[in-house]
C-alpha cells in the first residue's frame, strides 16, 4: 500500500490528536474510581485492624487481633461453610444444568426461535429483583399454605406435604435450589454463546467421521468452550462469594443462622439493627477475608483450568 | 450435534434415532424447568389479585374476584408509588452518569495506545472481583464525612463508582471491536478528535451503550443492599429496599397478597425492558466472555 505524503502526515497528526483525549476522557472515571472505590478498598484494610463501634471518631488500633478472633469465631466459620457450599455445591449444580441445557439447545432439535425463547425464559429470573425472588421462594416453601406443600397435598403425597422445607437441615438446600434456579439461565447464556462461535464445519466433519452426539460434545464442544467456561467459573466464584440479598430477605426480618452467608454476617456485625453489634472494624475484617477468598478462588480456578490451546 | 444433515446410510439413521431417544430426558427437564419458571411468575401475578383468605385456603386456585385493593394498599399505604419515583430518579440518573463517564474512558482504553494503558485497564477491571462488603463500612464513613450519607445524591455517587469496573470492561470490548476505517476516514476529512468520538465512534458503539445502560438500569433497580446501608430516612428508600421493608413488616401483618402486589410493582419495569431489549441484555453478558 502506497500512502501519499499528505495522508501519511495526516495519520501521524491524527494519532497525536487522539492522544490529546487521554486525560480529559479518563479523568472523570479515574477520579470517581479512586475516591469511591480504590480509597475505600485501601481504607478497609486499615479498618480491619481497628476495634471500632462507629460511634467514636476513631477506634483503637489492635493490629491483627480481629483476624485472630475470627479463627475462634464459630459463627464466622459456619457462615463461611455455607458460603463455600453455595460456591461449590451450587456451582456444580448450576454448571451441570447449564451444560445439559446447552447440549440440548444446540443439538439442532429445536429451531433458532425456540432456542431464543428457552434462553429468554431461563434467563428471566436474572432481571428480577432478588428481594422479589426471595419473597416468591419463601411462599413456595411456606409450611402451611406454600405452593410446594399444597402441591403434594393435591397429588395425594401426604407425607411430603407436611415437611417444613425451611426447617433445620433442609433450609440450606431449599436456598441452594432457588440459587440454581436463578443462576442457571445466566450461565446457559454464556455457554450457548460460546457454542455458537464454534464453526459448524467442525460439527459436520465430526459427523462425517461417524462421531455420535456425546463424542462430539466431549471432544469438540467442551474443549472449544474452555475459555468461555473459565470466564464463567471465575464469574460464578465472584458472584457466589458475595451472596447476600437472597438470604437476607428470604425468611422475613431475621433469617435463621443456617442461611447466613459470610456476607450476611458481615452486615449483621457492622450495620445490623436487630442485633445492634456495631463492630465495624471486626465486620470489615470479615469482609477482607471474602476478598481473600475471591483472590484464592480466581487463582486456583485459572490454574486448574489452564491447558494447551486447542487448535483444529 | 448441530445441523442434523441426515446422511442416507443405515447406520447414521440408527445413530440419529438413538441420539434422538437419548435427548428425550434432558429435553423434558428443560421443558419442565421453563414451564415452572413461567408458572411461578404468572402465579405471583395471579396471587397478587387474591385476598389472603383465598390464598391461604388454596394457593393453586384462581381468584374468585379481582382484588385491586392489594395494589391500592401497596401503592398508596405502603407508599410504593413514592418509592417507585425515588427509584426511577436515582436509577435513571445513575445509569446516565455511569455511561457518560465510562464510554469516553473505555474509548481511550480500548483504542488509543499510550504507556500505562494496560495497567490502567487492569486497575479498573480488577474492581469486578471486589465483594461490595469490603467497601460498605469505608464508603459509609466517607459519605458521612462529606455529608452525603442518607441522601439520594450519595447513593447515586456510590452506584456510579461501583458500576465503573463492569461497564468499562464491557465498553472496552465494544469499542475495540469497531473497525478503524471510519475513524480514520473522518479524521482525514478534517474532523477533530472530539468530533471523531462523538459523531462517529459513539454512534457506532450505540449497541454497546444501550447494553451498558440497560444492564446497569436493571441491576441498580433490583439492588437493595447498598441502599439499605447508605439510606436511613424512610422517605428516601428505593423501591427494592421498600419491598424488603414490606417483607419484614409482613411478619406482623401476614398480608401475603399485599406483598405480592409489591413484588409485581417492582418486577414490571424490568420485565418490560427485558421483553423489548432482551437481545441487548444477552449481548452484554456474552460479549465480555466470548471475545477474542
Amino acid at each position: 500500500v502506497r500512502l501519499s505524503a499528505q495522508r501519511f502526515l495526516r495519520e501521524g497528526q491524527m494519532r497525536k490528536e487522539r492522544k490529546r483525549l487521554i486525560i480529559p476522557f479518563l479523568l472523570p472515571a479515574a477520579i470517581l474510581y479512586t475516591v469511591f472505590f480504590i480509597y475505600p478498598t485501601v481504607d478497609a484494610l486499615r479498618m480491619a485492624t481497628f476495634d471500632w463501634s462507629g460511634f467514636t471518631p476513631t477506634g483503637d488500633f489492635i493490629g491483627l487481633a480481629n483476624f485472630q478472633e475470627l479463627l475462634h469465631d464459630e459463627v464466622y466459620w459456619s457462615t463461611l461453610k455455607f458460603t463455600v457450599m453455595i460456591l461449590l455445591a451450587g456451582g456444580v449444580m448450576i454448571f451441570g444444568m447449564a451444560f445439559l441445557f446447552t447440549a440440548i439447545l444446540s443439538s439442532g432439535m429445536w429451531g433458532p426461535f425456540s432456542k431464543k425463547v428457552f434462553r429468554a425464559i431461563l434467563f428471566f429470573p436474572n432481571v428480577v429483583a432478588t428481594v422479589a425472588l426471595a419473597t416468591l421462594w419463601a411462599f413456595i416453601y411456606n409450611r402451611n399454605f406454600g405452593l410446594l406443600n399444597s402441591f403434594f397435598e393435591m397429588i395425594g403425597i401426604e407425607k411430603l406435604s407436611k415437611v417444613t422445607w425451611t426447617g433445620p437441615g433442609l433450609i440450606t438446600w431449599a436456598v441452594l435450589i432457588a440459587m440454581v434456579w436463578i443462576y442457571v439461565g445466566f450461565y446457559l447464556v454464556l455457554l450457548l454463546a460460546g457454542v455458537d462461535k464454534i464453526s459448524p464445519e467442525l460439527f459436520d466433519a465430526a459427523k462425517v467421521e461417524g462421531a455420535n452426539q456425546l463424542q462430539v460434545f466431549v471432544n469438540i464442544t467442551i474443549p472449544l468452550l474452555w475459555d468461555v467456561l473459565t470466564v464463567a467459573v471465575v464469574f460464578w466464584g465472584i458472584t457466589a462469594i458475595k451472596q447476600f440479598e437472597f438470604m437476607y430477605a428470604f425468611a422475613g426480618i431475621r433469617p435463621p443462622r443456617e442461611i447466613w452467608t459470610t456476607a450476611v454476617y458481615m452486615y449483621v456485625l457492622s450495620f445490623g439493627k436487630r442485633d445492634a453489634v456495631f463492630r465495624m472494624g471486626y465486620g470489615t475484617a470479615v469482609a477482607v477475608t471474602l476478598l481473600i477468598l475471591v483472590a484464592i478462588f480466581v487463582v486456583v480456578a485459572r490454574r486448574l483450568m489452564r491447558r494447551e490451546v486447542v487448535q483444529f | 450435534m448441530l445441523h442434523s444433515s441426515s446422511a442416507p446410510s443405515q447406520s447414521s439413521w440408527k445413530d440419529g434415532l438413538r441420539s434422538k431417544l437419548l435427548a428425550i430426558p434432558p429435553a423434558t427437564i428443560l421443558i419442565l424447568w421453563s414451564a415452572f419458571t413461567i408458572f411461578a411468575f404468572i402465579w405471583i401475578v395471579v396471587a397478587s389479585f387474591k385476598d389472603n383468605r383465598e390464598l391461604f385456603a388454596n394457593a393453586w386456585a384462581l381468584p374468585t374476584a379481582i382484588h385491586w385493593e392489594n395494589y391500592v394498599k401497596a401503592w398508596a399505604i405502603a407508599r410504593m408509588g413514592h418509592y417507585f419515583v425515588n427509584s426511577l430518579v436515582v436509577v435513571s440518573i445513575s445509569t446516565f452518569l455511569i455511561v457518560a463517564v465510562s464510554a469516553p474512558a473505555a474509548y481511550v482504553l480500548g483504542r488509543v495506545s499510550f504507556p500505562g494503558r494496560h495497567l490502567l485497564t487492569n486497575t479498573f477491571v480488577v474492581g469486578m472481583g471486589v465483594p461490595y462488603q469490603v467497601l460498605l463500612v469505608p464508603l459509609f464513613v466517607l459519605l458521612t464525612r462529606i455529608g452525603l450519607v442518607d441522601s439520594l445524591p450519595g447513593l447515586i455517587v456510590v452506584y456510579v463508582a461501583l458500576s465503573l469496573p463492569f461497564t468499562i470492561f464491557l465498553l472496552i470490548s465494544f469499542f475495540a471491536s469497531l473497525p478503524s476505517e471510519l475513524e480514520d476516514a473522518a479524521a482525514i476529512d478534517g474532523a477533530n478528535e472530539y468530533q471523531v468520538f462523538y459523531r462517529v465512534m459513539l454512534p457506532l458503539a450505540s449497541p454497546g451503550i444501550i447494553t451498558a445502560g440497560i444492564f446497569n438500569f436493571i441491576g441498580l433497580w433490583n439492588e437493595y443492599m447498598l441502599a439499605l446501608v447508605m439510606l436511613n430516612d424512610q422517605n428516601k428508600r428505593t423501591l427494592s429496599l421498600a419491598l424488603y421493608g414490606l417483607q419484614g413488616s409482613m411478619q406482623y401483618t401476614a398480608d401475603w397478597t399485599g406483598l405480592f402486589a409489591g413484588v409485581v410493582i417492582v418486577m414490571v419495569p424490568t420485565f418490560i425492558l427485558f421483553l423489548i431489549l432482551s437481545e441487548y441484555v444477552i449481548a452484554g453478558i456474552t460479549l465480555g466472555a466470548t471475545k477474542g
